[in-house]
């Protein structure tokens, strides 16, 4: 073929080789010592490909980690070979110079290479465990890890599949997969810690937070959602037991810069808090006698105890901030008179809607915020034996008629104007009011408040009926004439909307429904001084919410404090975990319960202001958290973090996408392992000590999982060891009728290794056919024989369990007496066969890259032109022609190198 | 004779996640001295498979080690590992 080498730009590299397993070292290390730049692309994280997993190698009996490690260093260190670990192909194209244009990308590893140091700390401490497909599922490993104690490079890698359903739901970014995590694992200090971060109030959140995060749980799409609020509450509660006071104090270099923060409500204490861990000079200013805000007035203690409040807001003063209570602010220029350099608003929305109709004014009827700042300051409304009435169907309707039926009130309802499936309430709030035997009266509403001697009496209502949505979505309630009823009422609750509490700040700043305007990315207000967050501009909503732009408005005001950029993204939050992935892969999984979150009695409820909600033990509330399904792989515990002392983990990263030009390609993409449970007559998935002969290889190899040879099911040295070849190779009904190759001699090199390492044991090889036909090869299989080991010439049908646990093997003897016979054995090893990586084929774009019979990589001419493909300029080497030994691979990536070299000098025309 | 199991093993992704909380049961039981899996199983009330997975979970991260040989029936005996002062 004739190039087209006109005005060809200069290549990235000479040769992009693909795999690194011993062919594409080997391919690189000839190609680098040609003089040729090479790149060597590998999707794992280290070097080495199946070869360096090997115990030994046959038939010299070599350890494998001494004939494949200095190919390891030699690419590694080689001046001509750039290697590209964690690396992924996303597609290769010719061009017409003959050439190749190649699109790929490193994933991230969340780790800095350069400054990873492979101690090995972040997977020791790491909380998250799964099985190790480098011992192929024998053994776990932790989620951060480095591959095996002989990678290249030796550095730890985090996978993550993406942000956890729960943690991504959470408003705040609070990391609920890592804190449950952490509670898994026994480390509630750090959990709590691990909270901190995010959202300073954790007893506040771990009592009153609506708890957005268990509505996106994977696990509730199976037996149902974590009671992630539960785990926070034992969190929360066993953390303060052991700490009444903050185990920290002011940040040692505090700034000059001085901040006023207005409102000391959730929004107004997580600002303080992140500012004053940035050193800024935080006051708050707050016009009620307490701090806490809407925590303290507004949440009953039933919910959330004034203790937990207190102590929730010592996290924040004990960094230095000061709050000035009974202060309200009415003039921003004042605070900059006084000195301060920033100013935050976060005055909440505790104003409340009026109901303008007859008779609002009567004694006896109130707001719901009234009512219980009334009741959370002591001053509890006389409600004994009386008929209360609360008007509205959202969060704040539930509140005071909970609180109602606590003091005693003779009969408590709702009116709600709509249905049932309409209240903007929770369910479990409208259950548990139920419970609690508040009465619901739907469909209707209030038109005249009756009074006698200016105290209210009586309510008119009218019934409703639902009409066309309106701009809500909601159906429009329409009263229906002539359904007037007066019902006899002693205290009426309004629990009609919330207001922003604004009133005090200039018209300029604010919109038509007095919400303060601030920028939605950084909160700072038309004054860049000034920055405005929480209910007063956002409109009433949850706790966890202004919480989170709390900690937002800290972080713009800190860069604004210091003179930096506001252009910059908040917080670094990657996409959500896909929860089908993660049901799939947990299709297997055991049933597991929720834990039944303890609580009051419903009698008890009714008589006391006691949480009615009881934390959970320490056992119970690991049982739960033991039901995360770890849906992001890495949970966010940060534990990792908190150990590296190269402070080289960095969740900041993302895939870096690359384009290179190379002159030529070298596909070294190996082989797949033929899964041994497609053949279920023989038990791999069904008996631990039936294992494949990959594991086997794991078990007897220096860096085995266990500390011997011992059986997966009990850890006991096998007495017995079978050895079942042609597993799913030479198999029309597995559709792989090529013979392995390397099964006969790999178990053959398997059973002398296992003579070695338990001496007393029998091993047995139940073969078909013993296919031996390399140098060495037969004399190896008669050294087998000498050494010992049995030679049944029989096909094995069928494995089973025996009483004792033992595994009976059936099989067809072939020799011997002939006819069925059936041996029993404690551990069996199934010889795989191997299967062609069509993942391969698919990394080539514009055409197709020819595939023989059996899915490999075609050579198209494999006597005179081995290792050339149908692509001019594409090269493969090694297995994924097809299974092939040690030497043969070797041999067959020199060629692959020699032709690649070839194809170069063809196109740069010499 | 047999006595085959119909239903498949417990998926090794399940009993990894449990490692954190059993691992500190193995402890326990542990602390109050060396033990076989099979022992340590039946302290747990857990399979021995699981408790296999959980163990060596726990020597790869140096928190038990095995002692001497095998015993006459083929197992090892486990304890934990002490801790280097970190002073």
């Amino acid at each position: 073929m004739t190039l087209n080498t006109e005005k060809r730009p200069p290549l990235d590299y000479d040769v992009m080789i693909v795999g690194a397993g011993v062919a594409g070292m080997e391919a690189a290390a000839s190609m680098g010592d040609m003089g040729y730049r090479v790149l060597l692309v590998e999707k794992n994280a280290s070097i080495g490909g199946r070869a360096i997993l090997l115990s030994k190698v046959f038939p010299t009996l070599d350890c494998a980690s001494c004939v494949v490690t200095p190919k390891m260093a030699s690419v590694s260190h080689h001046p001509n070979v750039q290697l590209m670990t964690y690396s992924e192909i996303d597609g290769i194209s010719r061009k017409a110079d003959g050439s190749f244009d190649v699109a790929l990308h490193r994933k991230a590893a969340y780790v800095d290479f350069d400054a990873c140091t492979g101690c090995g700390k972040c997977a020791e401490i790491c909380t998250v465990t799964v099985p190790d497909q480098y011992n192929y599922d024998l053994v776990t490993r932790r989620i951060a890890h480095i591959p095996f104690p002989q990678a290249v490079p030796k550095k730890s890698v985090i996978t993550r599949r993406g942000e956890a359903p729960c943690t991504f739901t959470c408003p705040g970014n609070v990391k609920a997969s890592g804190y449950v995590s952490l509670v898994r694992a026994g480390r509630y200090k750090e959990a709590f810690n691990l909270h901190l971060e995010n959202a300073p109030l954790v007893g506040s959140l771990s009592r009153a937070c609506y708890a957005p995060c268990e509505s996106d749980c994977t696990r509730g799409e199976k037996e149902g959602t974590l009671h992630i609020r539960g785990i926070k509450r034992f969190m929360a509660d066993r953390y303060y037991a052991e700490h009444p006071e903050p185990e920290y104090g002011p940040v040692e270099n505090r700034l000059d810069t001085r901040v006023a923060i207005v409102g000391s409500g959730p929004a107004g204490l997580s600002a303080a808090f992140y500012l004053a861990r940035q050193g800024h000079q935080v006051t708050i200013f707050e016009a009620e006698k307490e701090p806490g805000g809407m925590l303290r007035t507004a949440i009953p203690a039933y919910r959330l105890p004034e203790d937990v409040v207190d102590r929730d807001i010592k996290n924040v003063t004990a960094l230095g901030v000061d709050i000035k209570t009974g202060y309200r602010i009415t003039s921003l220029p004042e605070l900059k008179q006084q000195g301060f350099n920033a100013t935050l608003i976060a005055t909440g929305a505790s104003d409340e809607n009026g109901l303008d109709i007859d008779g609002h004014d009567l004694e006896g009827v109130m707001g719901c915020m009234h009512f219980l700042h009334e009741v959370n300051i002591g001053k509890l409304p006389d409600v004994k034996n009386k008929i209360v009435m609360v008007i509205g169907g959202g969060n704040s309707a539930m509140d005071p008629a909970r609180a109602a039926i606590r003091m005693g009130a003779g009969k408590v309802m709702i009116n709600y104007r709509r249905g049932r499936k309409e209240m903007p309430a929770h369910d479990w709030e409208i259950e548990g009011a139920a419970d609690e035997g508040v009465e619901l009266m739907l469909m209707s509403a209030p038109i005249r408040f009756i009074g006698l001697n200016g105290k209210l009496v009586a309510v008119e209502c009218i019934s409703m009926e639902l009409g066309e949505p309106d701009e809500s979505g909601r159906r429009r309630p329409i009263p229906v004439k002539g359904s007037e009823r007066v019902i006899s009422v002693d205290m009426a609750i309004l629990a009609i909307g919330l207001l922003p509490s604004t009133a005090h700040f200039p018209a300029d700043m604010k919109n038509g429904k007095g919400l303060l305007l601030s920028d939605p990315q950084t909160l700072q207000t038309s004054d860049p001084d000034v920055f405005a967050c929480g209910d007063c501009v956002t409109a009433p909503t949850m706790i966890i919410n202004a919480i989170a732009q709390g900690r937002r408005a800290a972080f713009y005001m800190d860069r604004h404090l210091k003179g930096e950029s506001l252009n910059v993204p908040f917080d670094g939050v990657i996409e959500k975990t896909d929860k089908s992935i993660v049901l799939e892969e947990a299709r297997h999984f055991v049933e597991r319960q929720p834990v039944q979150q303890p609580m009051l009695s419903i009698d008890e409820r009714r008589k006391t202001f006691e949480c009615y909600e009881q934390p959970m033990t320490e056992a119970e509330a690991r049982q739960e958290a033991q039901r995360c399904m770890n849906c992001g792989e890495c949970s966010q515990c940060m534990e990792c973090v908190s150990v590296c002392a190269p402070q080289c983990i960095d969740f900041a990263q993302k895939p870096i996408p690359l384009s290179l030009n190379v002159g030529t390609v070298v596909m070294s993409t190996g082989f797949g392992i033929l899964n041994p449970a497609t053949k279920p007559l023989l038990g791999y998935d069904k008996f631990a000590d039936v294992i494949s002969g990959p594991q086997m290889d794991r078990l007897l190899a220096p860096t085995r999982p266990y500390n011997a040879v011992l059986r997966p099911s009990d850890g006991k040295e096998p007495e017995s060891i079978a050895f079942v070849l042609c597993v799913g190779s030479r198999d029309h009904t597995v559709c792989n009728p090529l013979c392995c190759r390397i099964g006969c001699m790999y178990s053959m090199k398997q059973a002398q290794l296992a003579m070695g390492a338990l001496p007393m044991a029998d091993i047995t090889i139940y073969t078909i056919d013993v296919r031996a036909f390399g140098k060495g090869y037969n004399e190896f299989y008669e050294q087998s024989k000498s050494m010992g080991i049995e030679f049944v010439k029989g096909k094995v049908a069928r494995i089973e369990q025996l009483g004792n646990g033992n595994l009976a093997l059936h099989y067809e003897d072939m020799l011997g007496k002939g006819g069925r016979n059936i041996r029993e054995h404690d551990l069996v090893v199934l010889t795989v066969g191997f299967l062609p990586n069509t993942n391969a084929l698919a990394l080539y774009k514009g055409s197709e890259l020819a595939a023989d019979d059996f899915g490999y990589v075609r050579e198209i001419d494999p006597i005179s032109e081995p290792t050339r493909t149908n692509v001019d300029g594409l090269f493969v080497a090694g297995t994924a022609i097809g299974v092939m030994d040690i030497p043969d691979t070797v041999l067959h990536s020199g060629a692959a190198a020699a032709q690649a070299a070839a194809y170069l000098e063809r196109m740069r025309g010499r | 004779m047999s006595n085959t199991p119909t239903t498949r093993l417990r998926d090794m992704l399940d009993i990894a996640q449990d490692e954190m909380i059993m691992r500190d049961r193995i402890a326990d039981i542990l602390e109050q001295g060396p033990r076989t899996i099979p022992e340590i199983s039946q302290a747990l009330g857990y399979p021995t498979r699981e408790v296999t997975v959980w163990l060596f979970g726990m020597r790869r991260y140096s928190m038990v080690e095995e002692i001497g040989r095998a015993d006459m029936d083929g197992y090892f005996q486990y304890e934990l590992k002490k801790q280097s002062d970190p002073a």
